[in-house]
C-alpha cells in the first residue's frame, strides 16, 4: 500500500488484510505505520502480533514453500516483519505477552559456509524470532558469551564440513558444563548434517532447510512452554 | 604349432591389442573459444580493478596483512585494498606453464598453455553406489576411488579429497588420504588445506617421496584454496596458503561462488568480482615466494533463486565458465574450471545431461586443470561409484576430439575412395585394414546392440553397466610398485604423527 491513504479511514479487518499484502510485498514502513495504527486503535500488541504480522508471514512461509515466491521477496518480507517486531517486542514484554522467541545462530568454529545460516536467520526473523547472528567460525566460548548476553531460547548451529561437524558436540558439552544445556534448544544443520547425527551429539533436533527451522523452533517451543514445570 | 593353435594365438594378440589402455597426455588442439572481444576482457578488468583498489577484499590473518601492506597494499583492519599496477605486477611473477611431478615420472603434468588435465571429484562426505546406496565415506572408499583414478588412462591426476573418509580421526585423516595417494597411485595429487598444521604435514611427505630440493624446482603438490566469497579469505586457507607459497608448492586459487547468494545475480558482476578475488590471492601468494605456481580457478555457478539450494549445470556457469578462462589467458597464468557438475542425486538422465553441458565449455575453453572431472554428484556432497566410470567414458571421447582433426595424405584417404567403385564398399581397403581397430572411438559404457541382442543380454541401462565396470576394476586392480625404503619412512613419518596428536590414545 504504497498510495498515502489515510489509514484511520480503514476499518481494522481490512487494515489486517492490508498488512498481510504489504508483508507479502515486503514494505516495512507501511508495514510499521499499519501496526502503529492497530496500537493506536486499542488493539492489543499480542493480538497485533498474531492477527496482523504472523497470520500475514504465514501466507509467505506457504508461498515459498510452493515455490510461488523467490529468496529475495522472502527476504524483504522478513525485513518488513524485523520492522513491525521491533515496534511490538518492548510493548509485548511490557504486557508479559509470550514474545516468538530468540535464537542465536553462528557457524562453528572451523567453518566458514555461511549461505545456509543467513537464509536461516532471514526465515527466523520472517518468523517474528529476535535472530542473534555472531557469524562465522565460532568457539565454544563465543557461543556461550552469545548465550550469556542475549539469552535466547533457540541455539542453531550450522556446519558443512564433517570435519567441523563434531565440533558442535563440543559446544554442547560446554553448555552442559556451564549449565546452561537446558536453557535453550539446540538446533543443527548444514548439507551433510542428518538426524542421526543430530542425535549423537546431543542436539534437540536437526532441521533440514530453513522452512523446516521454523516450524521445529516453533513446535519445540511450544512443546517447552507447555510442559509441566517439574 | 597346429595351424588350429596358431590362429588362436594370433586372435589372442588382437583381442589384447583392442584394449586401448595407453595414457594420454591431451593437447588442446583445437580453437579455443573466446567468447568475449578485447574491449569486452578490458571491461571486466577495470572492474576488478575497481573493487581491488576501492572495495577491496578481506584477509583474517594479521601476518598475511602485514605481508600485503609490506609490499604497498593498504590495509584498513581486515580490508586490504590492492593498487592495480601491483597487482599487475605481482600477478605476472607467476608462471604461465609449470610441471607437477608425479612419482612415475611418465605421469607428470605439464599445468598451463595447450595441455588440458583431468582429475577425480573433490569433498564429497557421502558416496554412492547401485548395491549400497547413498553412506558416509570411508577410508576404504577412497582407497578405491584413487584406484578408479589410477586404472582410468583418461584420468591424469589422482585428485585430493576424492571423498571425506568419515572413519579416519579429523585431525590425522589429512595423513592417511596423502599416504593412499602416493600408495595406490602413481599419478600427481592433491595436498591438504584445512590446517597450515596439514599443509605442513603434506609438504612433508612430498619432500620424502621425491627429496626437498626436487619439490622446490617442480611442484610435487597442487591444492586447492578456496577463496571465501564475497571478497573473503579465511585463515585456515591463509595458512596452508603461506605454507604452500613458501615452498613453492602448486595452488588452485578459486573462488568458489554461487552467484545470487556470494556474488550479483549477473554474470557479469560476478565475474568482475571473482577476477578481483582471484586476482588477490595470486598476488598475495607471489609476495610471498615470486614464481610460485598458481592456477586461476573459478567455481562460478548459482543458487536456485527460489529455493536457495546450489545448482550445478545451469547455462550462466557455462558461460561463466568460457569468460572466466580468457580472463585467465588474458592474464598468462593456467587456469582450472569445469568439471562432470550435476545438482542430481543419482547417475540419471539429469546427471549425464549437466554433466555434459558443462565438460563441453571447459575444453572448449581450454581448461588446463579439470578438477571433478569424474564422480561427482548431488551438489558435491557424494562421490559416485558408477557416476565415476561413466564420467571417464566421456573423458576418454574428449581425448578424442580435443586432438583436433588430422588431414594428414593418410587420413584424407585419396587411395581408399579410388579403390573403392561407386556403390562399393570400405570394409575391406587396404587404409580400413591399417586403420580399423583405432579409427573410432568404442564406448564401453554405452550399448551399440540391435534391441534383440541387447534384450538378451538382459536389458541392462548404463547404470547397470556401470556398477559391473566398477567391480570389475577394482578387481583387476594391481598397485604400482612404491620403493621400501620411502614407503617405510613416509609410514614413520604418519605414525610420530598419529602419536602426536591430540586424539592419540
Ligand atoms: C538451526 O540451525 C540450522 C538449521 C538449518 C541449517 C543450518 C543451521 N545451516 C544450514 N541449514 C539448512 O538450511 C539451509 C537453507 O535451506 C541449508 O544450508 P546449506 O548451507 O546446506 O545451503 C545453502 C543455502 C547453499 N549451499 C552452500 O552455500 C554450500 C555449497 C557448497 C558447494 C560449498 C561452498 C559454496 C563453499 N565452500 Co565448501 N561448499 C560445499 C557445499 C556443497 C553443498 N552442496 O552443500 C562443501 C560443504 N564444501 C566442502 C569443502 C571440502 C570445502 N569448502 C570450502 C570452502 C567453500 C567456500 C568458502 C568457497 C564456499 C562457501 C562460501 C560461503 N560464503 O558460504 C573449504 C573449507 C572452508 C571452511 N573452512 O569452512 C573446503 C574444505 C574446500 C577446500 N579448499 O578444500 C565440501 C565438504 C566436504 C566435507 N568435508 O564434508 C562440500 C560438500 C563441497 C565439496 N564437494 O567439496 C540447509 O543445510
Amino acid at each position: 500500500m504504497s498510495e498515502n491513504n489515510d489509514l484511520t479511514q480503514i476499518e481494522t479487518s481490512e487494515l489486517l488484510v492490508i498488512i498481510h499484502e504489504d508483508l507479502y510485498d515486503g514494505l516495512a514502513d507501511e508495514v510499521v505505520q499499519s501496526v502503529n495504527e492497530l496500537l493506536r486503535r486499542g488493539m492489543s500488541p499480542y493480538e497485533t502480533l498474531t492477527q496482523g504480522l504472523v497470520a500475514g508471514m504465514d501466507v509467505v512461509g506457504v508461498d515459498f514453500r510452493d515455490g510461488i515466491l523467490f529468496v529475495p521477496e522472502v527476504l524483504m518480507a522478513a525485513k518488513a516483519m524485523k520492522a513491525g517486531m521491533a515496534v511490538l517486542r518492548p510493548l509485548l514484554a511490557e504486557t508479559g505477552a509470550p514474545s516468538i522467541g530468540t535464537m542465536v545462530i553462528g557457524t562453528v568454529k572451523g567453518d566458514i559456509h555461511d549461505i545456509g545460516k543467513n537464509l536461516v536467520t532471514m526465515m527466523m526473523e520472517g518468523a517474528g524470532f529476535k535472530v542473534h547472528d555472531i557469524g562465522i567460525n565460532n568457539d565454544a566460548d563465543k557461543f556461550i558469551a552469545a548465550i550469556r548476553e542475549h539469552k535466547p531460547e533457540v541455539l542453531g548451529m550450522s556446519a558443512l564440513l564433517t570435519t567441523t561437524m563434531p565440533y558442535m558436540k563440543t559446544v554442547i558439552q560446554a553448555l552442559e558444563r556451564e549449565g546452561l544445556r537446558k536453557e535453550v534448544i539446540v538446533l543443527v544443520g548444514g548439507a551433510p548434517v542428518n538426524a542421526p547425527f543430530a542425535e549423537a551429539v546431543g542436539a534437540d533436533a536437526y532441521c533440514r532447510d530453513a522452512s523446516v527451522a521454523v516450524t521445529t523452533a516453533k513446535a519445540r517451543l511450544e512443546e517447552r512452554r507447555n510442559a509441566v514445570p517439574v | 604349432m597346429s595351424r588350429n593353435l596358431e590362429g588362436r594365438a594370433r586372435r589372442a594378440g588382437r583381442a589384447a591389442a583392442q584394449q586401448p589402455l595407453e595414457k594420454q597426455r591431451i593437447r588442446y588442439e583445437l580453437p579455443v573459444y573466446d567468447m568475449l572481444s578485447p574491449e569486452s576482457v578490458e571491461r571486466l578488468h577495470h572492474a576488478s580493478m575497481r573493487i581491488l583498489s576501492e572495495f577491496g577484499i578481506a584477509f583474517y590473518d594479521a601476518e598475511s596483512r602485514d605481508i600485503l601492506k609490506s609490499h604497498g597494499a593498504r590495509v584498513d583492519g581486515d580490508i586490504v585494498f590492492f593498487d592495480p599496477e601491483m597487482v599487475t605486477a605481482c600477478v605476472a611473477k607467476a608462471p604461465s606453464v609449470f610441471t607437477q611431478l608425479a612419482r612415475n615420472p611418465e605421469n607428470n603434468i605439464p599445468v598451463g598453455g595447450n595441455a588440458v588435465n583431468f582429475a577425480p571429484v573433490y569433498g564429497p562426505p557421502y558416496v554412492l553406489d547401485a548395491d549400497q546406496g547413498r553412506r558416509e565415506a570411508k577410508l576404504e572408499d577412497f582407497i578405491n576411488f584413487v584406484k578408479l583414478a589410477y586404472l582410468s588412462p583418461y584420468m591424469h591426476h589422482s585428485g585430493g579429497t576424492v571423498v571425506e573418509p568419515a572413519d579416519e580421526p579429523v585431525e590425522t585423516r589429512h595423513l592417511d588420504m596423502v599416504y593412499s595417494h602416493i600408495k595406490y597411485s602413481d599419478k600427481p595429487f592433491m595436498g591438504s588445506v584445512t590446517s597450515a598444521e596439514n599443509a605442513a604435514d603434506t609438504v612433508r611427505m612430498a619432500e620424502i617421496l621425491f627429496g626437498a630440493e626436487a619439490i622446490r624446482e617442480n611442484p610435487a603438490v597442487i591444492s586447492l584454496i578456496n577463496v571465501s566469497s564475497p571478497r573473503r579469505f579465511d585463515d585456515r586457507m591463509l595458512g596452508a596458503m603461506k605454507v604452500y607459497a613458501r615452498a613453492r608448492q602448486g595452488m588452485v586459487i578459486t573462488p568458489f561462488i554461487l552467484s545470487g547468494a556470494m556474488a550479483p545475480v549477473s554474470i557479469a558482476g560476478t565475474l568482475a568480482q571473482q577476477n578481483a578475488e582471484a586476482l588477490a590471492g595470486i598476488a598475495f601468494a607471489q609476495m610471498i615466494e615470486p614464481g610460485t605456481p598458481v592456477v586461476y580457478g573459478s567455481f562460478l555457478t548459482n543458487i536456485d533463486l527460489q529455493s536457495g539450494a546450489p545448482v550445478f549445470g545451469s547455462p550462466e556457469s557455462q558461460m561463466g565458465l568460457y569468460a572466466s578462462a580468457q580472463l585467465a589467458r588474458h592474464y598468462g597464468l593456467p587456469f582450472r574450471g569445469g568439471g562432470m557438475f550435476t545438482s542430481s542425486k543419482i547417475p540419471d538422465a539429469q546427471a549425464a545431461y549437466e554433466s555434459v553441458m558443462v565438460m563441453l565449455p571447459a575444453i572448449m575453453a581450454r581448461t588446463n586443470f579439470v578438477l571433478h572431472a569424474a564422480g561427482w554428484l548431488e551438489n558435491g556432497l557424494a562421490s559416485g561409484y558408477e557416476k565415476f566410470v561413466l564420467d571417464c567414458e566421456i573423458l576418454g571421447m574428449l581425448h578424442t576430439w580435443s586432438k583436433g582433426l588430422d588431414l594428414s595424405d593418410e587420413a584424407l584417404a585419396m587411395q581408399s575412395i579410388a579403390e573403392v567403385a561407386p556403390g562399393g564398399h570400405h570394409l575391406g581397403t587396404e587404409h580400413t585394414m591399417r586403420h580399423f581397430r583405432t579409427a573410432f572411438y568404442r564406448a564401453e559404457m554405452f550399448d551399440y546392440n540391435s534391441a534383440e541382442v541387447w534384450t538378451e543380454a538382459g536389458s541392462e541401462d548404463s547404470f547397470a553397466r556401470a556398477n559391473k565396470r566398477v567391480k570389475k576394476l577394482l578387481a583387476s586392480y594391481e598397485a604400482p610398485a612404491l620403493d621400501e625404503a620411502r614407503d617405510e619412512a613416509l609410514r614413520d613419518f604418519m605414525a610420530r604423527r598419529k602419536a602426536e596428536s591430540p586424539k592419540a590414545s
